[in-house]
């Protein structure tokens, strides 16, 4: 393990990340709605030690049930409709929703009418737009930090990311794990 | 068929047109061929007593084209999901049996797909797998465009094997029309082939890491693989490499300095790569869960007709690379598997042994400039072109029809499509804690296979 850590250590240094400033917690919850897998490749990196998003007091949650933010990718295939669903439907409130990459903001979508039922936005409310194909990892992390820091006038979405965020907890008050 | 079969002759897929027609591509070496038919009543004999490899193929056409195939019992859904468990779920009763359910949302980053485990106590039984959660429909979307309009079909239906369902894509178009690829343009498909595979194999290397909870060996990884797909962008303009490739000829330029540059850069990585890769050897914790788990036996991978490392580490010979002319692997030899026992841990160094050829071969074909190619006229045009592709999970073949200059079907049969059945072959009568990790030493897409 010697060799990793030390490469680990190196990359730590060399990208010189700065920390986040601001003491919160949110998690996001990934659901896929039928991308074509790219802007899962990004998002799976913006974790590791060259873009680190845990240092905003940002992670990856592994359910609806422990996630602030719903993060979509894909243009929305009718077979994942009501998935998507399920799982909005689980997360406690209040709750963001993320639309991540042009498929899920229904910009240059490719497939059959008749397969997809999207964008995001016909099926569930978009707080949070981030456009590319694909996002790279900076963007995603860029982004989301530039959604949650809105200042507090400019509407709903942040009131719900600052509530959720400056108190880190949430009103539901329990988790259930599944 | 048998006949083909019985004179050495693989099957490659098979494909239903909407007129009701089925085609079922041969291929021998650099060779293909298709066999055609157009059944009346849409009925016809099946093939899957003769070749496992056609199930899913057959599967698709009858929820998709509405072919009906006799002898094919039972006929399970595959892209439709029915509500009744009966119509795509295998049958498993006994004392104790029980059923878990999976997905489709699933706890990591991973894409949309349902697993329905049938076990015993913590022992999979069997697994049923219902995929096509993400089925987009893009194979009909892009009948009635021009091929250079298709193109975008073919290279979305995944991000990570972008570059070669292209590369096939254009290859099936350039086998229709006539034309063959100049030195050049396959000199410049065969870097952007290789860089794809590059990062590829970097990524399931840490993918499984991840699947055995060795969050260094999967932070390691990740970076490099972040790296490797940074040199693609610097390069060519974009981390996926997206909108490289062109039907009939290749717009990409890379002059002396730098070529030179991601040469460079390349050889940096690959020292790195090498050193973590050496470090995982002494992960105790790691290689102590790779070995004998999620076993894929070399007879069982050639009767799924399982392709790329997942094949060769099954001891199964075989990489589309040794046949094909269309690219730049002149005096290739695949990579023999270091154990070929067809475990978790042969699927791993098998992609750790593939890389050095791939960084081998990057560094030999950056040694000069790239420049704007193009192909010429060599065949008169058909109807019907064929193009194939080692990408990084295997043999992607791309067939496409032509009628007046437009595409009339257009069908991507992906490695990922190829090996799926096969993960839950090598899933059965392992623990269920150990299924993400041998799914993640396949490390398929669902995207390419759902299309
Ligand atoms: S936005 Fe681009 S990268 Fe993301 S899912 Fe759509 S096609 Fe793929």
């Amino acid at each position: 393990m010697f060799v990793l850590l030390s490469q680990l250590r190196s990359l730590r240094r060399s990208t010189a990340l700065t920390r986040g400033s601001t003491p919160r917690w949110l998690g996001i919850r990934h659901v896929d709605a039928g991308s074509c897998n790219g802007c899962e490749h990004e998002l799976g990196l913006v974790t590791n030690p060259l873009h680190d998003l845990q240092r905003y007091g940002l992670d990856i949650v592994a359910s609806p049930r422990h996630a602030d933010v719903l993060l979509i990718t894909g243009p929305v295939t009718t077979r994942m409709v009501e998935p998507l669903r399920i799982a909005y439907a689980a997360m406690p409130t209040p709750r963001l929703v993320a639309a991540l990459g042009d498929c899920a903001l229904g910009c240059n979508v490719l497939g059959h009418p008749d397969e997809l039922a999207g964008p995001v936005e016909r099926i569930l409310p978009v707080d949070i737009r981030i456009p590319g194909c694909p996002p790279t990892p900076q963007q995603i992390a860029s982004q989301l930090l530039a959604a949650l820091e809105r200042p507090a006038d400019s509407g709903q979405p942040l009131a719900a990311a600052t509530a959720v965020a400056a108190s880190g907890v949430r009103t539901d008050g329990e988790r259930i794990r599944d | 068929m048998a006949d083909a079969l019985d004179g050495g002759e693989r099957f490659a897929g098979a494909w239903a047109t909407s007129t009701g027609g089925w085609r079922i591509a041969l291929t021998r070496g650099s060779d293909a061929r298709v066999l055609a038919c157009q059944p009346a009543d849409r009925r016809l004999d099946t093939v899957v007593d003769m070749v496992g490899a056609a199930v899913w193929d057959e599967r698709e056409a009858h929820d998709l084209y509405g072919l009906e195939f006799t002898g094919h019992e039972p006929m399970r859904a595959l892209i439709k999901h029915p509500a009744q468990p009966e119509a795509w779920l295998t049958p498993v009763t006994g004392p104790g049996v029980h059923q878990v359910a999976v997905g489709p949302i699933h706890a990591g980053v991973i894409e949309s797909g349902h697993f329905r485990f049938h076990c015993v106590g913590d022992r999979i039984l069997a697994l049923d797998t219902r995929l096509f959660y993400k089925h987009r429909g893009l194979e009909r979307a892009a009948e009635g465009l021009g091929p250079d309009q298709a193109l975008a079909y073919a290279a979305r239906a995944c991000a990570a094997c972008a570059v070669a369902n292209s590369v096939a894509y254009a290859h099936a178009v350039e086998d229709a029309l006539g034309l063959e690829p100049s030195m050049q343009l396959r000199r410049q498909r065969t870097v952007l082939v290789e860089l794809e595979r590059a990062y590829n194999h970097l990524n399931d290397i840490g993918a499984v890491c991840a699947g055995v909870g060795y969050a260094a060996g999967s932070m390691a990884f990740s970076a490099l693989k972040d790296r490797a797909q940074e040199l693609c962008s610097q390069a060519f303009g974009h981390r996926f490499m997206f909108g490289t490739v062109a039907v009939g000829s290749g717009a990409l330029t890379l002059d002396a300095g730098a070529a030179d540059a991601l040469r460079q850069r390349l050889r940096e990585l690959r020292a790195d790569a090498g050193a973590a890769w050496r470090d995982l050897q002494f992960a105790a914790s790691l290689q102590a869960r790779l070995e004998g788990v999620g076993v894929l036996e070399h007879d069982r991978a050639i009767q799924f007709g399982v392709v790329g490392p997942a094949a060769r580490a099954s001891g199964v010979l075989g990489d589309v690379r040794t046949a094909s002319p269309r690219l730049a692997y002149e005096g290739f030899t695949p990579a023999i598997a270091p154990r070929g026992s067809g475990d978790v841990a042969s699927r791993l160094q098998m992609r750790a042994v593939e890389l050095e050829t791939t960084w081998e071969m990057l560094d030999e074909l950056l040694a000069a400039p790239l420049v704007a190619a193009y192909t010429s006229q060599r065949e008169r045009a058909s109807s019907l072109g064929i193009g194939r592709v080692e990408s990084s999970r295997g043999e992607t073949v791309c067939m496409v029809e032509l009628d007046a200059g437009l595409i009339t079907r257009l069908h991507l049969r992906t490695a990922s499509y190829a090996n799926w059945p096969a993960v839950a072959a090598a899933s059965a009568g392992n623990l269920l804690p150990d299924f993400p990790l041998i799914n993640k030493s396949f490390e398929l897409c669902y995207a390419c296979a759902d299309r």
